[in-house]
This record gives structure tokens, C-alpha cells and sequence, in this order.
């Protein structure tokens, strides 16, 4: 087991060398190293690693029933907490009640279904609308009354909470959702037989969903006016807001969203387990919030959706194989490994930036100035900064 | 004259290019040797290896009052008696100012480890008192205190026991903070501890300031010392062309603007602050300056007219549309743009493309068919670039990574990509040097032979004077003087910032 987890590492740590030789004179490891994508693809590489090591040693890892489809279709619902922890981070708010919004909507799903005898949406649409309202508050507690947002999610996540509790006081809720309302989200979207083998492949319609928020997201954040809004308000909120962007409402509704999609984590989780137990949703946030550090260091060098969606896969096809490999340990394994991988990818992401901006520099001007030199420092700084928190 | 710290053959090569190139600096005892040269002459390289921060090449050689001194080596440095006040001062801004010179220095403690307090707040009160400030209170955090004090404060941190050992003082750009008012405090101080017999290193931009405070002023240029000599045997005309190697084209500006006509800027009644009522037009194709030392709310003019901070009452318009209080969105959708005074602070996004940062005041040009036209923005960008010749290995670069000047250029891309009909300026050229600066006063009076209405305020009266049609002098909130054709001149607007200060009362 610490043969694997130190693999792990080693692969991370190794291209911290390989960087910061390039910083002083390029060499040819660390034109390597940027050539195959090392800094910007470590988590493909690292999955293609663990598909292929795993892969090997274990025969269950590629199985698609009970492997690779539990993965891909588990993890939609920590996918979907991961991007509503990044749209309010992209302007530099945090949210830390996503994690208790999602519980919301799944306990108000399922206990109107097992109260009242209205049709399960209804309950799903009450679901979303307490959740955007939970938004919107948070967007009021934050942008007008002007606390941090830290603080006043942190404290938001205990009011809503207390909310649960106070809607259905502890207990599982099994059996309430109707079938159909679970074949919704439930049934497959393609079904087919495996050539050669007895499986079928088939994912169901909430991946799909999940799938389709992550493109939506995507596309506003890279692809539109509001997108490039967003990052200039993470990234000095008094220059945008004299550059003409309304920063504060960018906060308000990117809070809003970041509710809306934590309550569609509830959802996903409704049709995928049909059930509601107390302990969904906050112990989740570590993982969401893990990966999207460690997908802010992948691809583009700063939050994005599909790093923290590789994050995501990457950290859970990992664990999935050292489960199959160490089935007794795997209970004590799983958070040492998703806390080193985050420690590790965000300690190189911000190397990586502070190698950037001196390469960069001893390639345009001449002689340093002290004006790059607090640059580099500043933006080393702020990829620290963005990782600590 | 007794020699204090001899500098030979110092040389420093980054990969690829020569900081420094065999230079030779010569200081005298008890005297104040002012270095300037242009970013990139090497200037703040030979401070860093003073410092301990860079390694000199090998040859490199300094004697410190009669010993060797290694180059190269912090400590080595600090134990021969050179002491440093950098630019950003390094003091910590929530705690007061006997912590932050106790946390520099060492605490004084009682038995058992206990900080003394009571001598330690003595020690503060005795460093700022030998430079003239028995004025600071001690005990508030050091950010609430005044931009003069905070310098105060780093220097009596830095000067901490300097009878016994500190002979040399190094100030690297120490009034790249400080209004007006206040480098004449902080000379003031210096000008004591000269008289002490402590040897001053002076690293500056502002010219005016080293023929002010400097016995001598030696000049890199391209990693090279160009010459040393006594500043009286200068002039500033001579200095600047010793920085930058040719003389400086002047006085090309000055585009002929209609003195009548429709108003393009037309502020009345601002209030707001140390603001008690301020009028003024400016019409299309004029570049009205504004002077007026720190205090006399000429820091607080651009900022209330742009939105960036609420006024009390006023109105602002733009070619007769009223713009409302505090909203900078509404002032550029009514044409004016602007440039903040604190390119840090109010202006770059730093960790944000050179691009994006051009682009971010109007996105919406390059949106059609529902989404961001990159490649059209891309070459919007290089344009932008190559028409302010923006220094920058592309337009991906993250801003930060260029020098001040250039990042001032992106700044005023941002607003002129706007083609804005006002355009309002704060400190334009703070902090730059020379040859770019010559560069964004082109620029200012490109624009307002566009037609544009320029407002530049700036504490570089020389700045002022050179470019303006009109400069409007404010003393004490309200606009006392108006200063144009052959009457604009340095000696006149400075002495119009003087007499009316006297004949106020003060």
C-alpha cells in the first residue's frame, strides 16, 4: 500500500525539478516536461497511470459494471458540488454550504413524498426553489451586509442545518420516491452488450445532466463577456468595478448558481439512491473543494471545469483501484490520499507560477526590475493564496 | 574627501543578458549619493546585491570604510553597517509602530522571555524623535498613520542602533508613496542624519528630488556607469540626458484647442472630502491639468468625477449627459474613461493576460452569435500592442510580468479602446520611467488631438506644464488659480501652490 500511495507522490514531486530547471537555464528536461504537457496534464497522466497499473494488477478495475460505471456515475454528485464550490470562487467568494444546500433539497424531495401525496417533481421543484432562495441569501448576507463570504456560508451551513433537522428530524428516508419519478433520472440513456463480454454498457440520464451543467458552466465561463467578468472580479475586484463590471451582482448570482447546483446534487442523489440519509452532503464538501484546487492546476492554470472534473475522476478511479488492491485499508487510505494528491498538485501549480512569470521575464526585458520581481512574488502569492483557502 | 564605500568591476549577468558591467561607484563619507538610471539600468540589481538578494560574477570587489566588504552577502552587509529602507517600506500595517520595530530588531525582554513593552516603546519613541517625528503616535497600527510616518518608522527600524555601527543607508525609491508635503518631512530627516554622519545611497525616479537632497549623483545606463558627479555641476536637462542617452524631444505637445465652445467635461459644485465646491470645463481637444499639493484634494478630484468614490453633491457631465454619483459603468457608457492613480490597486488584474486585461472595460464588442469571438479579440489585442508599442513577449503574457510602464500603456489601451470623448488621467506617469513616460504623454496628447477632453492630475508639475493647455491650481478644496499660454509655467504654478497656501493664513 505505501509502494502505491509514494508512487503517487514521486510523480507529483517530479515535476517540481523538472520546472524550476527550466527556470534557470531551459533544459532539455524541461522543455520535456511542457512538450508532453507534464505541468498543465499531470491528472490525465495520472489516471492514464492508474488505468493502466491498476488495469494490470487488478481484473476487477476494468470491469465496467461495479468499476468504471460506479465511479463515473457515483461521482457525478461530488462533480456537481465541485462546480458550485467553483463558480463563487472564480470571483474570489466562497461558499462552504453547499454541502448542507444539497441535503436540503434531498430532504425536501423526500419528505413530500412521504407527507403529501403531490406529484415527486413538485417536491423536486420546492427542492430547487429552497435552495436558490438559500442563494440568494447568502448573496444578501455577503454582497450587502458586506461579511466575508467565508464566514457567512460557514454559518449559513448550520442554519440550513438546523433547517433539516427541523423539516424531518433525523432518520433515513427510504421508499418515499415513486418510481417513476426515480425512472427519470434513472434510466439508461444507451444500453449495449460489451463485444466479447457479458457486460452491458450503459449510463444513465443524470450523468447526462450532471454532463450538460458542466458544459453550460463551461461555456459561460470561457465563452462569454460574463465569463471574463467573473475572473477579472476574482482577480482585483476594485480594478473591474472600475473597469465598468458590476462585481457585486457577478458575486449575488454566482452564489445563487453555486445554491442551484448544490441542490441539484440532491437530486442526482435522489434518483441515484432513491433514499435520504442525515449524513449526505457536508462530509462531501472536503472532496468538492479538494478538486477544484487541484483541477485550478490543471489545463489553464487557474480554476476551470474540466480540471476540477478530471480532479474529480482522477482522485476516484485512484481510489476505487487502491480499494480493490487493499480492501482492508482502503477506509484510512482514502483520505491520506485525497489530502496528499491536493497538497501535492496545488504545491506545484504554485511553482509553476512563480517559474512562469521569471521565465517570462528573462525573456521580454532586460534586467529584472523590482517591479517584476514583487510581480512574481504577487502572483505566487495568489495562487498561494487561492490554494490555502 | 574620505572615501566610505568603494564598488570595483562589480559585474552581474542573468542568463542572457548583463545587469551590471563592470561598474565602479565611489561614495564618500557623510555624504548623499544620489543612483538613477532608467528601468533596467541595473540600479535596483547593484542595491540587491548590496542586499544579499542576487550573487555579484566573480572580480567583483567593495571596501567598506577601508575593509572588504562581501558582495552578495545579507548578513555580511547588515554586521559591516549598510543598512536598507526598501521601497515597499516592509512594515506590517494592523500592528503599531513599536511592534514593527521590535519584530525587526529583536524585542527587549524581561526575565522569563517577557517582552518588555515599556522599553521597547521608549526605543521607538528615540528613533522617530532623531528623525523629527515626535509627532507619531506609537501606539496606533502604522497603517492609520500618514505615508511620511510609515517612511519614518521603516527608517528608524533600519537605523536601530546606528551609532554604533550603521555607516551606510540605502534608500530605494523611498517617496514612490509619498504625497508631496511629505517628502519634504522625509528630507528633512535625511538632512539630519547627514548632519549625524551617515552616508545616504539615494535610488530614485524623480530628478527633482536628487538635485534636492544629493551632494552627488552617479548614473547607470544599460548596466553601465555613465558618470559620478556633484549634483550642483548638473542640470536636469543634463541628468536626463545622461539617463537616457539623447536629449529628450520637447515641447512637441501642445495641440491647439478652441478655447470656446461646448463643454466636453463640465463639473460644478463637487463636494466631497477635503472638496468644498469645485467648477471646471473641459472642452473637446484641451488637456486641462490639475495641481495642487497633497491635502488640497487634488487626490480626490479624479476619484469623485469617475464614480470611483461617492461625492457628498456636484454633478459631472459629459458632453451635457449628468452622470450619476459612484458609478464608473454609467461614466463609461457616457464616454468618459479613466485611468486610476494606483496602477496596482485600481488597475491591473494581475494574474489576468495582458488581453484580458485590454479588453475587460467593454467584452461585449467581440461577442456576436452567442459567444466570444477570440480570434478577433487576439487581434484586436496585437494591435492595441503594437500602436502603444506595449514591451511584451505576447499578448498571453499575465500582466504582471511587465514593468511598470508597459503596464500603464495596458491601462491606457483599456481606456482609449473605449474612444472615450473625456478622458480623465490620475498620476499618469507615477512611478515610470523616463522613456516611457515620454511615451504615454504622447499618447495623452494623441488623444486630444482626437478631440478628446483630457483632465491630468499629477503631483509632476514639469508633467503638468508640458502637456496642458490650462493647469488649474486647487489649494484647500476649491480651485484658486488658472494657469495658461506663457504664464504656465513650472516656477509659476509652484509658486501659485505656495502663495495662496500663505495668503490663506497657513
Amino acid at each position: 500500500m505505501t509502494s502505491t500511495i509514494s508512487d503517487v507522490t514521486n510523480e507529483g514531486v517530479g515535476d517540481e525539478p523538472d520546472s524550476s530547471g527550466s527556470h534557470d537555464q531551459p533544459s532539455s528536461l524541461g522543455s520535456l516536461v511542457s512538450k508532453l504537457g507534464l505541468n498543465r496534464f499531470s491528472g490525465l497522466y495520472l489516471l492514464a497511470g492508474f488505468f493502466i497499473f491498476f488495469g494490470l494488477t487488478e481484473s476487477n478495475f476494468l470491469q465496467w459494471n461495479g468499476s468504471i460505471e460506479f465511479v463515473l456515475t457515483d461521482k457525478v454528485i461530488v462533480s456537481m458540488l465541485a462546480l458550485a464550490f467553483l463558480v463563487p470562487l472564480i470571483t474570489e467568494t466562497f461558499d462552504l454550504s453547499i454541502g448542507a444546500t444539497m441535503a436540503l433539497s434531498l430532504v425536501i424531495v423526500n419528505k413530500m413524498a412521504l407527507e403529501t401525496d403531490l406529484p415527486d417533481w413538485i417536491g423536486a421543484v420546492v427542492g430547487m426553489g429552497a435552495c436558490l432562495v438559500i442563494g440568494a441569501i447568502n448573496g444578501l448576507i455577503v454582497v450587502k451586509l458586506k461579511v466575508n463570504s467565508f464566514i457567512a456560508t460557514l454559518g449559513m451551513s448550520q442554519v440550513i442545518a438546523a433547517l433539516i433537522l427541523r423539516i424531518h428530524d433525523g432518520g433515513n428516508i427510504t421508499g418515499a420516491l415513486g418510481d417513476g419519478y426515480i425512472e427519470f433520472g434513472k434510466r439508461n440513456v444507451f444500453s449495449f452488450s460489451w463485444p466479447g463480454s457479458g457486460s452491458e454498457i450503459s449510463l444513465p440520464y443524470y450523468f447526462f445532466f450532471g454532463l450538460i451543467v458542466a458544459v453550460i458552466i463551461w461555456y459561460i465561463l470561457e465563452h462569454t463577456p460574463i465569463g471574463r467578468q467573473m475572473f477579472a472580479t476574482g482577480g482585483n475586484r476594485e480594478a473591474a468595478r472600475l473597469s465598468g463590471v458590476n462585481v457585486d451582482r457577478l458575486s449575488w448570482s454566482s452564489l445563487i448558481v453555486s445554491a442551484g447546483i448544490a441542490g441539484f446534487a440532491g437530486l442526482i442523489y435522489s434518483w441515484k439512491f432513491a433514499v435520504y440519509t442525515s449524513s449526505v452532503g457536508p462530509p462531501l464538501l472536503f472532496t468538492a473543494v479538494g478538486a477544484v484546487f487541484f483541477g485550478a492546476s490543471q489545463l489553464r492554470g487557474r480554476p476551470n471545469v474540466w480540471g476540477t472534473i478530471i480532479a474529480v475522476y482522477t482522485l476516484a478511479f485512484g481510489i476505487k483501484g487502491i480499494g480493490l488492491r487493499y480492501p482492508r485499508e482502503i477506509s484510512w487510505i482514502q483520505p491520506l490520499f485525497e489530502g496528499l494528491v491536493l497538497i501535492v498538485a496545488v504545491a506545484v501549480a504554485s511553482r509553476q507560477a512563480i517559474v512562469k512569470v521569471a521565465r517570462r521575464r528573462s525573456d521580454t526585458a532586460p534586467p529584472p526590475t523590482d517591479e517584476q520581481v514583487a510581480a512574481a512574488a504577487a502572483i505566487a502569492e495568489g495562487t498561494g493564496k487561492a490554494a490555502r483557502s | 574627501m574620505k572615501n566610505l564605500l568603494v564598488i570595483r568591476d562589480l559585474s552581474k549577468t542573468f542568463p542572457g543578458q548583463v545587469a551590471l558591467d563592470n561598474v565602479d561607484i565611489t561614495l564618500g563619507a557623510g555624504r548623499t549619493h544620489a543612483l538613477i538610471g532608467q528601468n533596467g539600468s541595473g540600479k535596483s540589481t547593484l542595491i540587491k546585491i548590496l542586499a544579499g538578494y542576487h550573487q555579484p560574477d566573480a572580480g567583483s570587489r567593495a571596501e567598506l570604510d577601508g575593509s572588504t566588504l562581501a558582495l552578495g552577502d545579507g548578513p555580511a552587509a547588515a554586521a559591516a553597517g549598510v543598512r536598507f529602507v526598501h521601497q515597499d517600506l516592509g512594515l506590517v500595517d494592523s500592528l503599531d509602530a513599536v511592534e514593527n520595530i521590535s519584530m525587526g530588531v529583536g524585542y527587549t525582554t524581561k526575565r522569563g522571555g517577557r517582552i518588555d513593552w515599556a522599553a521597547d516603546k521608549q526605543r521607538a519613541r528615540d528613533g522617530l524623535d532623531l528623525l523629527g517625528f515626535d509627532d507619531v503616535d506609537v501606539s496606533v497600527p502604522v497603517g492609520a498613520l500618514a505615508p511620511s510616518q510609515k517612511t519614518a518608522v521603516a527608517l528608524a527600524r533600519a537605523l536601530h542602533g546606528w551609532e554604533e555601527s550603521a555607516k551606510l543607508l540605502v534608500l530605494d525609491e523611498p517617496t514612490a508613496s509619498l504625497p508631496g508635503d511629505d517628502v519634504e518631512r522625509l528630507f528633512a530627516a535625511i538632512r539630519r542624519l547627514k548632519e549625524r554622519g551617515v552616508a545616504i545611497m539615494y535610488v530614485s525616479h524623480h530628478l527633482d528630488e536628487v538635485f534636492e537632497i544629493a551632494d552627488d549623483v552617479s548614473v547607470l545606463r544599460d548596466g553601465q556607469r555613465v558618470t559620478t558627479l556633484p549634483t550642483a555641476d548638473l542640470d536636469h536637462e543634463a541628468l536626463i540626458e545622461l539617463m537616457i542617452g539623447h536629449k529628450l524631444e520637447r515641447s512637441s505637445m501642445g495641440s491647439s484647442a478652441s478655447s470656446e465652445g461646448v463643454a466636453g467635461l463640465e463639473v460644478s459644485g463637487l463636494t466631497g472630502g477635503t472638496i468644498h465646491g469645485v467648477d471646471l470645463v473641459v472642452r473637446p481637444g484641451e488637456i486641462v491639468g490639475i495641481a495642487g499639493i497633497t491635502g488640497s484634494g487634488r487626490e480626490l478630484i479624479a476619484p469623485y468625477i469617475t464614480g470611483q468614490i461617492p461625492s457628498d453633491e456636484g454633478s459631472v457631465a459629459v458632453f451635457g449627459t449628468q452622470i450619476p454619483n459612484y458609478d464608473p459603468r454609467a461614466a463609461m457608457d457616457a464616454g468618459m474613461a479613466f485611468v486610476p492613480a494606483d496602477r496596482a490597486t485600481l488597475g491591473v488584474l494581475p494574474l489576468s493576460s495582458v488581453g484580458d486585461n485590454l479588453t475587460i472595460a467593454d467584452l461585449w464588442r467581440n461577442w456576436r452569435g452567442g459567444r466570444l469571438r477570440h480570434a478577433e479579440e487576439k487581434v484586436e489585442c496585437a494591435d492595441w500592442v503594437k500602436r502603444l508599442s506595449i514591451k511584451t513577449a505576447s499578448i498571453e503574457v499575465p500582466i504582471g510580468a511587465l514593468s511598470g510602464g508597459n503596464q500603464q500603456k495596458v491601462l491606457f489601451g483599456r481606456s482609449l479602446r473605449l474612444s472615450p470623448t473625456v478622458l480623465v488621467l490620475d498620476e499618469p506617469t507615477s512611478g515610470i520611467d523616463v522613456g516611457a513616460k515620454d511615451q504615454i504623454l504622447g499618447l495623452i496628447d494623441a488623444a486630444a488631438q482626437d478631440g478628446t477632453a483630457v483632465l491630468a492630475v499629477s503631483t509632476d508639475t514639469d508633467e503638468l506644464v508640458q502637456i496642458s493647455h490650462r493647469i488649474l491650481v486647487m489649494v484647500e478644496g476649491i480651485i484658486i488659480d488658472e494657469l495658461s499660454g506663457d504664464d504656465m509655467t513650472t516656477e509659476n504654478v509652484e509658486r501659485s501652490l505656495l502663495q495662496t497656501l500663505k495668503a490663506a493664513g497657513r
